[in-house]
């Protein structure tokens, strides 16, 4: 069988545009951009969030978190029907889901296990 | 082709209603959801409940599933010649194929295919557990998976594709890798789809990870942490010295720098050793004379505070 070698590149390391995200995370456009103005899904500089041109998103770039999201709201949109909103809540509850399971782990790293 | 058993996979009898089925798989869905469980096969679980649920919501897709008969789950069997000119476009060798290619193709499915829409590949998405070493040094893992390919005539089989693929140093818990366009194939001009790599670390006997920061608990024994000593720690770079000041109190992490796990561009975690004062359960006679001594000679009072805390409760 052919063996396929690859070249890998670390979630942590994109910068996408908004035409980029869409189609990595299958999440049309219109619905990325619905889900930006709630604030679901950030792009990397919130601040430059001003003027005519970067509301219709020209400008934004979107890192791994961004990736990480839409990619969530689009299995959630398929696999539960969810709309706008109920995207939006989820996303930030799973958010704060990641955001504690990352301090658990860290408080558990530095649990003593040998305790005799 | 393997039979699977879609009424079965959602808990129903054959005669369900559309009703049924659609509550049967949001209960499905709500508990095994990979973005929502915490189960442990969770994402196999959801898988097959997707399935069934995809080919039995869908009027047409359902009819000709039970025109299929029932089978036991498992068993192997073949789709009746008529079956394929009733409800296919295109012909399909049934061997390489699994149950769900077949109502993935119907017509007038959702993912009916004779229309030459260009159409992006499948992403496809795997969970990768590597050792603390490994993570640490980077390392090589082969992949084997198998994949629905599309040919331009739409007509479908499955594909095994095999992989190595170098993950580089810098992994830990919870990072995800993307190789691009090593997904299904696009149809008709669409993009390939990509292969997402989540890397979880495996359990180790001495490190235990945070981010790029390892944590590794350090015996002492009562004389070493009160007079202080230089001993050598196990890291996963290697062997370092570690100096321990007089005085250590348990529970004190001992910090060395960029002994960790390093990270993907530039720079090393650190790694802390976390003080334990360990005791002998079993003390021979002479040693047992000089505990007494000490107990004996020494003023110091472990609990002084409790004297001082308890009396200001009052």
């Amino acid at each position: 069988m052919h063996i396929e070698s690859t070249e890998m590149l670390w979630f942590e390391q994109h910068v996408l545009s908004l035409p980029e995200l869409s189609e990595l995370s299958g999440v049309p456009q219109p619905l990325l951009e619905e889900l930006l103005d709630c604030g679901a899904i950030a792009p990397l500089e919130p601040d430059a969030g001003t003027g005519p041109r970067v509301r219709a998103g020209a400008d934004l770039r979107f890192g791994a978190q961004a990736l990480r999201a839409a990619r969530t709201a689009r299995r959630l949109r398929a696999d539960f029907e969810f709309d706008v909103q109920a995207l939006a809540v989820a996303l930030s509850l799973l958010d704060r889901v990641a955001e504690l399971e990352a301090q658990l782990r860290e408080l558990r790293a530095q649990q003593p296990q040998r305790v005799r | 082709m393997k039979y699977k058993d879609y009424y079965a996979s959602l808990g129903l009898a054959r005669g369900a209603s559309d009703e049924d089925i659609k509550k049967a798989y949001r209960r499905l869905a709500r508990k095994y959801h990979p973005d929502v469980s915490k189960e442990s096969d969770a994402e196999e679980k959801f898988k097959e409940i997707a399935e069934a649920y995809q080919t039995l919501k869908d009027p047409e897709k359902r009819a000709a599933y039970d025109q299929l008969g029932a089978h036991p789950a498992g068993q192997e069997f073949q789709p009746p010649p008529h079956w394929q000119q009733q409800f296919s476009d295109a012909p399909f060798s049934s061997e390489e194929l699994d149950l769900s290619d077949l109502f993935a193709h119907l017509r007038g499915g959702a993912a009916h295919r004779s229309a030459r829409m260009s159409m992006p590949g499948h992403d496809y998405e795997i969970g990768v557990a590597i050792t603390i070493e490994q993570a640490f040094h980077g390392t090589q893992i082969d992949l084997d998976l198998n994949m629905p390919e599309y040919d331009e005539q739409g007509r479908v089989r499955r594909v095994p594709r095999a992989f190595k693929a170098r993950v580089p140093k810098g992994a830990t818990d919870g990072q995800r890798l993307r190789l691009p366009g090593k997904g299904g194939k696009g149809l008709h001009g669409g993009r390939d789809g990509d292969l997402y790599l989540n890397i979880s670390l495996r359990p180790h006997a001495l490190y235990r990870a945070s981010g790029h920061d390892l944590y590794l608990d350090l015996p002492l024994a009562p004389w070493e942490a009160v007079l202080g000593t230089s001993l050598e720690v196990p890291t996963p770079g290697g062997t370092v010295r570690l100096k321990v000041p007089p005085g250590t109190q348990a529970g004190r992490h001992l910090r060395l720098p960029q002994r960790g796990l390093p990270k993907p561009k530039e720079g090393q975690g650190d790694l802390y050793a976390i003080v334990q004062i360990a005791v002998p359960s079993v003390v021979a006679e002479p040693e047992r004379e000089l505990y007494r001594k000490l107990s004996d000679g020494s003023n110091f009072d472990p609990r002084a505070h409790f004297a001082v805390e308890a009396g200001h409760a009052h």
